[in-house]
């Protein structure tokens, strides 16, 4: 099984050594002469306003654990989708695997509508 | 020492490389991407051990989603580095006793004699392809709790939603339906009212 993955292991190489390469020989090779007017953050051309951290709105926040949330449901659907053929075509389990995962996505569809009469979903 | 050794020390070099830099990098968004690292690594060590299907979801969930919600958060929080650095030293004994504490029982599990992990790994187990037996356990097996993941996810949803609960709109969006629908009445009030003369004209506050 582990040989199927071989492929994505040299990708992963190449990728880091790509990522990689050019800063090492970036770092290694260019003159470096810093100075305090270089190191200062450019910002358009005038003094920086405010520091870069700030607070950022909490919608971001929402959207990222609503993605959270759907992302794992995916992740349940996955090893049905493997096995749905298996599932079905055993007449004991047929209708049960189907249906099981049908409550399953009706519960979620609960937090989906809420989420959507709460107009969590839209940016406005 | 075969190929799958070296993959698993390189994994693993780079696990307990990314690990240590999450809690010394100064900076917490650096901590946070050295955590992604660390994620990924630790799923290429999942990877070895034939849970390609863990390993996948731990890159999909963690890395794809719970990552950018903790970056959402350490920018949320707009954490003042200095402030979060003192008082290092009186939380040391603490933290050390706590650490010593968890890496002793971690000691004692995988030391101990019913947790034989190392001898006897499963290797029988997966026949097949690893999806299809966790597809396989889940829906048969442990319908149950399966069911039970998909109410405590309901329950994130709406717990996150409760939370954030933002009922003033900041913004000052328009909605087009409404513009179109709105009337001459609606926005202009015609008063009749005589006209006056010039004489006695007495500037005064409107109607």
């Amino acid at each position: 099984m582990l040989e199927n993955y071989f492929p994505v292991l040299i990708f992963i190489l190449v990728g880091a050594v790509v990522g990689a390469l050019p800063l090492i020989l970036g770092w290694v090779v260019s003159p470096s002469r810093p100075d305090s007017e270089k190191l200062s953050p450019y910002e358009c051309g005038f003094e920086a306003f405010e520091d870069a951290r700030m607070k950022f709105d909490v919608r971001y926040y929402l959207i990222a654990i609503l993605f959270i949330l759907f992302d794992l449901e995916i992740a349940f659907l996955f090893p049905w989708a493997t096995i749905f053929k298996e599932i079905v075509s055993t007449d004991t389990i047929k209708w049960f695997g189907f249906a099981e995962m049908m409550v399953f996505i009706a519960i979620l569809v609960v937090g989906f509508v809420y989420a959507w009469v709460k107009g969590a979903l839209d940016w406005e | 020492m075969d190929f799958k050794s070296v993959v698993f020390y390189l994994f693993s070099a780079v696990l307990v490389f990314a690990s240590l830099r999450v809690i010394t990098a100064r900076n917490p968004v650096r901590a946070v991407l050295y955590l992604v690292l660390a994620f990924v690594s630790g799923g290429g060590i999942w990877m070895l051990l034939e849970a390609e299907f863990l390993a996948i979801t731990l890159v999909l969930v963690y890395v794809g989603a719970v990552m950018v919600l903790f970056l959402f958060v350490v920018m949320l929080l707009d954490i003042n580095l200095d402030r979060l650095r003192e008082g290092f030293w009186s939380y040391l004994p603490l933290g050390a006793t706590v650490g010593a504490l968890m890496a002793l029982e971690m000691g004692v599990v995988i030391g101990g004699s019913y947790f034989d992990l190392f001898e006897n790994r499963v290797p029988a187990l997966v026949t097949d392809s690893n999806v299809k037996e966790i597809g396989r356990l889940i829906y048969t097996d442990y319908v149950y709790p399966f069911e039970v993941a998909s109410v405590i996810l309901l329950v994130g949803i709406v717990a996150a939603i409760a939370l954030t609960g933002r009922q003033r709109r900041q913004t000052k969006a328009m909605d087009p339906a409404q513009q179109v629908l709105v009337k001459a009445s609606d926005r202009v009030r015609l008063v009749s009212m005589p006209s006056e003369k010039l004489e006695d004209s007495v500037p005064q506050a409107g109607e």
